[in-house]
């Protein structure tokens, strides 16, 4: 990525961005200054503010969780000496993806692995101008591949509401409802396994074109189903088990893998750290003991009923917004590169990873992590570097 | 501050000391000589009835990276078994088959060890391997990275290119990745599986490259010999499992013609295919030929039984022994064009033939094996059991009765089909000290390490003397690690935080053109987003770099 530095401290991304990116990057940093019940503090006073708010509660939550690796440690580490359990914002569909890796697993393949391998790409209910619009030239349509024939025989069809990005054509268009997902990939999978539904069409999807991608899918030497658990219709798992189903029955005769695409504002970074630290992925309570409790420790469940009664919040990302409703009643703490889209008892402004400091990220694909470097020296402190002085106050 | 371990009974084969009663004294991290003038130690330790040696090192144990991270994540039904509250160690975890980084680091302080290698660190997944062994604390730490199946090497081993090619793209490998030794895991195959092979033998051609293991495996060793590392190519060899493979790892030592090479879980690559169920122990034949081969080295991956689960690079083969999972999940990935995974969890049952078998072929190979030197006691954490069960592992190959009481309980016919009720021999606890440290600690050229001899690093387990040795290993009185006790009576006293140990040989510049140009044009990151930067692993004081110096031929 290309940056040019802005007037206000922002930065124009100038080559390599997404519109994501360039909203991220364009952001300008926030004057270093915490607020305590809305009034101005030093970073000394709020700390110890917070950390007496947390001392105080019966019950901590910490969530949001939009961080690096670094302030996941130490979210972690702070969690254990408070008892707090902790949730990213997009707990629900890492727990969905939790819930089929921990009951049946899956095949999954990586970014330049579809690169340079796939020859049939199929993009399953997924809207990749909407979030993954570099995925395109990075990896459905690169301009250069270790398999050139594969590449340029490359065939993809998008299989959902909307047809593939412009970038991506040609790409066929296999339309249905983002509801009608589930009943499509049951009825691809019955094609495959010789046993065809006896209709003629799922939803608006006439069977003989689901009939046609089988055939594709069992001739392809390498076929990629991508798809983001984010944007499959909830609940999840009856889709995401399909979709691992279908891919165990192409690999029986040939190769194929998954794609998922996600990990969005720092989750997977999250997720992989919690699992290292702890041994368990999100969500859990930490302190003397683990508890993992994947349902249970939703935020919003914990603030609804499992007793929460204080809300540690962060958003190094700045892209999270306010936090779940039913948080709104308990004091709270905000860790956040944006001013706070809720009230909150402690405001404390941090850094961006990759824009304010230095940082360490994991890639969707829960293989490739990143090294950030800082961009500007803008005194903002990171999430890490809140959270252990937070620690240092509470012992 | 000097410390003094009185009265103890010494094994130091790196110096030659086999059990006698010595004095230790530690100073500044080092083993230091007695004092001359007579001077007092600042703490005594009185060690009378006390086993001292060396801390332990365990060169093949999977602490780290992505698959183990899949692992952990898969198998919250596996921690539960095991929770470790905040009370027992420094920081809360849960432990078993796929422990928590902080679990492992403290278990393995537990049972005297001071440092842990993991053995299959893809240099695409290097920075968050390295991420995990910075929380594992307790050990020093170390990874081998693979190559073997990324299609850059096939490629230049296709287009014919030279060795010096070959070793300049190694050697950047290894500092890029900052790891200390090359591995090589099932040849070519986990690249042909991305191709549709679904087995690769030690001559057959990875399809899409008309590469054979051969060939990749004797590009491999050749270059680490003449990079000059101290540890030699870490071979998970081809057909890791199937009956019958005692044959491809004998084809392969042969192929090595003189080369170095460590052959790692050879358990799982010395089966044959005798007897009414095709299974049947290779043990001896292997046993033959590394004895009657200097040149190579091999740890065991002995099996134990119960739950655990398989983590591996190899997709090829891990794909195969997913139909034996229990429970009944499992994950493969193909990996950014570097390599793969599977990750398998698996119960083994010593009512199960194949199961008491394979328990017995490692124990068959221990006790064939002549030289301590370069036999190295794993269980391929956690593929053939949890690390945890070393001390079980090593009163198995002490005590000899104990090892025939445990075969009775065996499925009978696997009983029948091993000989090891003849195998007289019981392990020596000079040849325990020779296993567990002076011979990984020579193999990996970590200096200081695996030696009580002065100027070495003074790292020292104390076992109290027991008849029962898996109760005497399982939980040492003390553990020094530079001078500092870190374990009384099997408990961690304090966490502390080990360095990394890597290697950065010598290559020409222009691998680098070359490498830029083809992750730029290829690969999804930049070449200089993949190599992990040393103040990365010093991750602001908390870790170390230590770099190893190397030998060029």
């Amino acid at each position: 990525m290309q940056l040019a530095a802005r007037k206000d401290a922002g930065f124009d991304v100038t080559r390599n961005g997404c519109r994501r990116a360039q909203r991220g990057f364009a952001r300008a940093p926030l004057a270093p200054i915490p607020r305590v019940e809305g009034r101005e503090a030093s970073f000394a006073s709020a700390v110890s503010h917070a950390a007496r708010l947390l001392r105080a509660a019966r019950q901590p939550h910490f969530a949001g969780l939009g961080t690096d690796v670094d302030g996941m440690r130490a979210a972690i580490d702070l969690a254990e000496r408070c008892g707090a359990s902790l949730d990213h914002a997009h707990g629900e569909t890492l727990a969905a993806m939790n819930r089929v890796l921990q009951t049946r697993g899956w095949y999954a393949t990586t970014l330049a692995e579809v690169r340079n391998r796939a020859d049939h790409i199929v993009l399953i209910g997924v809207d990749l101008e909407q979030r993954y619009e570099n995925l395109v030239s990075r990896c459905l349509r690169p301009a250069a591949s270790l398999e050139s024939a594969r590449l340029e025989g490359r065939r993809i069809t998008a299989l959902g509401p909307r047809p593939a990005p412009a970038a991506a054509q040609p790409a066929e268009h296999l339309r249905c409802a983002q509801d009608d997902l589930v009943g499509v990939l049951h009825a691809l999978l019955g094609l495959l396994k010789g046993a065809a539904p006896d209709v003629r069409r799922i939803g608006s999807l006439p069977l003989t074109r689901l009939a046609a991608l089988a055939e594709a899918l069992r001739a392809a030497r390498y076929a990629t189903l991508v798809f983001a658990p984010g944007a499959l219709a909830a609940p999840r798992e009856p889709a995401l088990t399909l979709l691992c189903e279908l891919i165990d029955e192409l690999n029986r005769g040939g190769r194929a893998a998954l794609l998922p695409l996600g990990g969005d504002d720092g989750a997977q970074t999250a997720q992989s750290t919690c699992a290292w630290l702890t041994g368990y992925p999100l969500r859990l309570r930490v302190g003397t003991r683990l508890d993992y409790q994947p349902e249970a420790l939703s935020t919003a469940h914990v603030f609804a009923k499992g007793g929460a009664d204080a809300l540690l919040w962060i958003d190094a990302f700045g892209t999270l917004g306010a936090p779940p409703a039913g948080a709104s009643g308990a004091r709270s703490v905000m860790l956040g590169a944006a001013a706070p889209d809720a009230d909150c008892e402690v405001f404390i402004p941090v850094g961006t990873p990759g824009l304010d400091h230095a940082a360490q990220l994991l890639r969707t694909d829960a293989v490739v992590s990143l090294p950030l470097a800082a961009q500007r020296d803008s005194g903002l402190p990171s999430v890490a570097t809140v959270l252990r002085a937070l620690l240092a106050e509470m012992r | 501050m000097l410390t003094a371990l009185k009265g103890g009974r010494v094994y130091d084969p790196a110096n030659g000391v086999d059990g006698e009663v010595r004095d230790i004294y530690l100073q500044d991290g080092r083993i230091v000589a007695a004092p001359r003038d007579g001077r007092p130690a600042d703490v005594n330790y009185d060690l009378t009835g006390c086993v001292v040696m060396a801390g332990a090192i365990d060169l093949h144990t999977h602490i780290g990276g992505g698959k183990v991270n899949i692992a952990r994540s898969m198998l919250p039904e596996d921690h539960a078994r095991d929770l470790v509250d905040g009370h027992r160690h420094p920081h809360a975890g849960c432990g078993h088959a796929a422990p928590a980084t902080r679990t492992a680091g403290y278990r393995y302080a537990e049972m005297g060890y001071v440092a842990c290698f993991e053995p299959a660190m893809l240099a695409t997944n290097a920075r968050q391997a390295h991420m995990e062994m910075a929380d594992t604390p307790m050990v020093d730490k170390g990874a081998y990275v693979l190559l073997g199946n990324d299609d850059f090497l096939l490629g230049a081993l296709r287009d014919g290119r030279s060795p010096g090619f070959i070793r300049d793209y190694v050697a950047w490998t290894l500092k890029a990745a900052q790891a200390l030794a090359i591995k090589v895991v099932n040849p070519g195959g986990i690249n042909a599986f991305k191709y549709n092979q679904r087995q690769l033998d030690l001559d057959e051609q990875n399809a899409a490259y008309g590469v054979t293991p051969r060939r990749i495996l004797t590009a491999l060793a050749s270059a680490v010999g003449e990079l000059g590392l101290a540890h030699p190519l870490h071979i998970h060899g081809c057909n890791l499992g199937v009956p019958g493979n005692v044959e491809t790892t004998l084809a392969t030592i042969g192929a090595l013609e003189g080369l170095r090479g460590h052959l790692t879980h050879i358990q799982f690559h010395s089966y044959g295919t005798e007897g009414d169920r095709k299974f049947s122990s290779g043990a001896a034949r292997i046993a033959e030929a590394v004895n009657a081969n200097p040149n190579v080295s091999v740890d065991v991956g002995q099996i134990m039984f119960g739950r655990t689960v398989t983590e591996s690079g190899d997709s090829m083969r891990q794909y195969a022994g997913s139909a034996f999972a229990d429970p009944k999940k499992w994950v493969g990935m193909d990996i950014e064009c570097d390599a793969g995974c599977g990750v398998v969890p698996f119960r083994y049952r010593n009512k199960n033939f194949v199961n008491a078998l394979q328990w017995a072929i490692g124990l068959e190979l221990f006790l064939q094996v002549n030289d301590p030197w370069r036999i190295f006691l794993t269980t391929d954490h956690p593929n053939g059991a949890p690390f945890t069960s070393y001390p079980h592992l090593i009163r198995l190959l002490m005590d000899k009765s104990f090892r025939n009481d445990m075969l009775a309980t065996l499925d009978p016919d696997a009983a029948a089909a091993t000989i090891l009720a003849s195998l007289d021999r019981e392990y020596s606890l000079y040849e325990i000290a020779i296993m567990t440290r002076a011979a990984p600690a020579r193999s990996l050229g970590l200096e200081g390490f695996g030696s009580l001899g002065l100027g070495a690093r003074a790292h020292v387990t104390v076992y109290r003397e027991d008849e029962n040795r898996e109760k005497m290993f399982a939980t040492p009185a003390y553990v020094f690690k530079d001078g500092q006790l870190i374990v009384r009576d099997g408990r961690v006293l304090e966490e502390i935080h080990g360095a990394t140990h890597a290697v950065h040989p010598d290559y020409d510049g222009a691998i680098e053109r070359e490498l830029d140009e083809y992750f730029t044009r290829y690969m999804t990151v930049r070449k200089d987003n993949q190599r992990v930067a040393d103040d990365e692993i010093r991750d602001g004081g908390r870790g170390a770099l230590v770099l190893h110096p190397v030998k060029p031929a």
